[in-house]
């Protein structure tokens, strides 16, 4: 039985140093050791990223032709104290989404992302578009907000961006609208 | 001895001494952005919920677009970031290189680069390389990057087994908490390697006694408790060691390491009865446990060392039944992996999304194909070919949704040329009715005739049609007076027409600034929606004739797509049979290793039970159960 004990605690002894290799991400083993079956896993994934990079925007040549292309953009520019629950978006009148956001996606706002809300296609001229968001504010206050715009959609895809911000009435959320060509 | 339990349960409970407090806040994470471009807003959206393949994917489209001018650099390292993320290390590798290559990257960039480039080598195993890396990126990275960078340096010089290098780096080095205690945990171990085993235990101490909510930290702290406990043990100290291997928490992945040690701990100190206790805790839990397994010849060791011959024989029969049945089901698990359900059970577990695919495989249901899946997942040559099938089983569902919708994209192209040439003729019809440039040439009439009124100030020229029939009634009248010269019966009426045409003429006059204005504007609308045709007939003319070519274009890209579509599918379904074979492979290899250890504890607890059957025949004084712990 000491023999047991004697080679369980060097056993241990000799993996103090995995110890520390765990204490951040653990290294695999090196490249050189790889098998050819990893290396053909890389090499599929590359070509997959590759492949589905040409599909995206084969996707929305086909789809969403820049002649004809609107996109409508949320970002957020507030304080830690706002959650930010749904956007509704109407375009001349219509509603095209209605968009509930889960934890992550309003962690990955705050944190400087920019979510692709809506694209669609709009013939040239004066579009109306229409957003409303609900949310909680300090103290569990909840918030609605919106915003109108007229839109001139020309001859090259425009973008809209519908920034839920603070910043310009003091805890007080509210939509700032800016048009990008 | 409930009491006991308890007193010993307690023990194990996580310590609440005055240490440290780490807040939750204190874990790194990636600085936030000044967004230029949406669309690079959009590709970090998508990153920051760790959406690596579609955030890359968004990465490389917008790039290829020309979406991403504003950040250039930045999404070039985010995309080296992304392909190390995703284990794509050659990739990641090239992209970095790249980056520090181009004398004009900024040195923000570069810094991040050379970081970047140091994380990739570390983790191929090219821990010179990556250390020169990491060393050149010192000087505009991030509080938490910084200190990252400082661990990976130190962490390859403990991999090189330089702990002298190491202590020396991670040495009065002060960086946020969170990564602190990292340091100070591999300070403590590079110190009990380098033979300090005093200053390294205190060090250790000092990470195992911190208090916190954080999992991961929870973690670290059980890790330092369990290295200062097997330290002791192995230096003949055991109640040092026993304080230690208390604080390890009882539901932690460290507990049966530690339940087993505080077990020995207690036998060092010829405490056998206390030592039952974590041991008969341990024979709860999962055989396939080193701890657990060893902990089944040590109950039966420790009542022999109590005199306790009959439970000593009771408890060595149960291990070797014990041994046995796990061997037995080992043996099952082995025929079922074999017939290839290993991964059926391990495709079933899903991502929720909190605690991830990895964690769920910890609560499949007991069956042979899954039983000992988690097991299996302890060793990194499993786990890294579990990710590869996982990620293959991905792009496999990710090529036939691309294949479906290939064929709704070839039908909307057919549908549109067919649309097109439809509706052709009418359209052809309606624009033939149109002459936009007779339009245009009367268009340029009237501004040169306007152009004249206003230069020679032609009050005539913007009458109204009822004053232009005014003035040819006056200019009859004249004419008709014209023939009455001299006589005097027509004087009055020659008054009344001079004032009539005194009147108009004044009127005229007065309305001239009022209606050059309105005339101009009039022209200036005209001119507006004149252009207005011309625009929409140069757009038609040139839809009519560029409509079929682009479709065209996009029909053979659509073409184009299908066959690579196929070729990659039929790849990927090659690779993850292989996959499937290997991991297969490794399971059963690794099980087996399993059976033969246990088949070593069997014939070990045989051996020890026949030395029992032969002391008691040598001596046939019975041992007296009655005198055995309960």
């Amino acid at each position: 039985m000491k023999t047991a004990l004697i080679s369980f605690l060097a056993a241990v002894v000799v993996s103090l140093p995995a110890f520390a290799a765990d204490a951040a991400d653990p290294p695999p083993a090196p490249d050189a050791e790889r098998s050819a079956l990893d290396t053909e896993v890389q090499s599929l994934r590359r070509d997959v990223v590759d492949l589905n990079r040409d599909l995206f925007m084969l996707e929305e040549d086909l789809l969403f032709p820049a002649s004809t292309q609107v996109a409508v953009f949320v970002s957020m520019d507030v304080g830690t104290f706002f959650a930010l629950d749904s956007v509704q978006l109407k375009v001349d009148n219509k509603e095209v989404t209605n968009y509930l956001y889960t934890e992550r996606e309003q962690d990955a706002l705050k944190r400087g992302g920019v979510q692709r809300l809506w694209l669609g296609n709009l013939k040239a001229g004066e579009h109306e578009v229409t957003a409303f968001f609900t949310g909680k504010g300090p103290h569990e206050r909840d918030y609605k907000r919106g915003t109108t715009l007229k839109v001139e959609k020309g001859v090259g895809a425009k973008y809209v961006e519908l920034k839920v911000s603070d910043k310009l009435t003091k805890l007080q959320p509210e939509f700032v609208v800016r048009v990008w060509e | 001895m409930l009491r006991t339990l308890l007193f010993f349960l307690a023990a194990l409970a996580p310590a609440a001494y005055a240490a440290p407090v780490v807040e939750q806040d204190a874990v790194p994470g990636l600085p936030a952005v000044q967004v230029q471009d949406l669309h690079y807003g959009d590709v970090l959206f998508h990153f920051y919920q760790q959406d690596y393949f579609d955030s890359l994917v968004r990465l490389a489209a917008y790039r290829e677009q020309g979406k991403l001018l504003a950040h250039e650099r930045d999404a070039e390292l985010l995309r080296g970031g992304l392909y190390l993320s995703l284990g794509q290390h050659r990739e990641a590798r090239e992209i970095f290189e790249k980056l520090l290559a181009d004398t004009s990257t900024p040195k923000p960039v570069r810094d991040q680069a050379w970081f970047y480039l140091g994380k990739v080598l570390y983790a191929a195993g090219l821990y010179e390389e990556s250390d020169k890396a990491l060393r050149q990126s010192a000087g505009t990275l991030s509080e938490d990057v910084e200190a990252e960078r400082h661990l990976l340096i130190a962490q390859g010089l403990l991999n090189r087994q330089r702990y002298d290098q190491a202590i020396i780096e991670l040495s009065n080095w002060a960086g946020p908490r969170y990564w602190l205690l990292y340091g100070q945990f591999n300070l403590g171990v590079a110190l009990v390697r380098a033979g300090e085993a005093q200053r390294g235990l205190a060090m250790l101490d000092s990470v195992g006694q911190i208090e916190t909510q954080w999992p991961e930290l929870m973690a670290l702290r059980d890790k330092a408790n369990l290295a200062i406990g097997y330290v002791h043990l192995q230096a003949g100290e055991p109640a040092a060691a026993r304080v230690a291997l208390e604080r390890v928490r009882l539901n932690g992945p460290l507990s049966s390491k530690a339940l087993l040690g505080a077990g020995w701990a207690d036998a060092a100190a010829k405490q056998y009865e206390a030592a039952l206790l974590p041991w008969q805790e341990l024979q709860g839990r999962n055989l396939l446990d080193a701890a657990v397994q060893e902990s089944y010849l040590a109950v039966p060791y420790a009542y022999a060392e109590l005199g306790a011959m009959s439970q000593a024989v009771e408890y060595y029969e149960k291990a070797i039944a014990a041994y046995d049945a796990e061997r037995a089901r080992i043996g099952e698990s082995i025929d079922s992996i074999r017939t290839g359900h290993l991964l059926d059970a391990a495709m079933k577990a899903g991502d929720d999304g909190r605690s991830g695919w990895f964690a769920q495989l910890a609560t499949l249901p007991d069956s042979p194909e899954s039983r000992y899946l988690y097991h299996l997942l302890a060793g990194n040559e499993f786990q890294e070919g579990l990710k590869n099938y996982r990620a293959l089983d991905e792009m496999s569902k990710n090529l036939a949704t691309w294949s479906e919708s290939l064929g709704a994209f070839d039908d909307m192209v057919q549908t549109r040329k067919q649309a097109f040439d439809e509706k052709l003729p009418a359209a052809d019809a309606r624009l033939a009715t149109v002459d936009v440039a007779a339009i245009n040439g009367r268009r340029d009439a009237l501004q040169a005739e306007f152009e004249t009124a206003i230069a020679s100030r032609d009050i005539y020229a913007l009458a109204t049609e009822a004053e232009r029939e005014q003035l040819d009634m006056l200019d009859a009248v004249d004419s008709e007076l014209a023939l009455h010269v001299g006589d005097a019966s027509y004087d009055d009426a020659r008054e009344k027409a001079r004032l009539a045409r005194g009147a108009l003429l004044w009127k005229l006059d007065a309305a001239w600034k009022v209606r050059s204005w309105q005339a101009s504007r009039a022209l200036r609308d005209l001119n507006a929606s004149v252009y207005d045709a011309r625009t929409r007939e140069t757009a038609s003319s040139r839809a009519r004739e560029g409509a079929p070519e682009k479709n065209a274009a996009l029909g053979r890209r659509v073409q184009r797509m299908s066959p690579r579509v196929a070729e990659l599918a039929v790849r990927v379904k090659g690779a993850k049979s292989r996959q499937a074979e290997r991991l297969a492979d490794i399971a059963v290899r690794e099980l087996e290793d399993q059976r033969k250890r246990l088949d070593e504890y069997s014939v070990e607890a045989r051996y020890a039970l026949a030395t029992i059957y032969d002391r008691a025949t040598a001596n046939p004084a019975p041992a007296k159960p009655q005198d055995a712990p309960p």
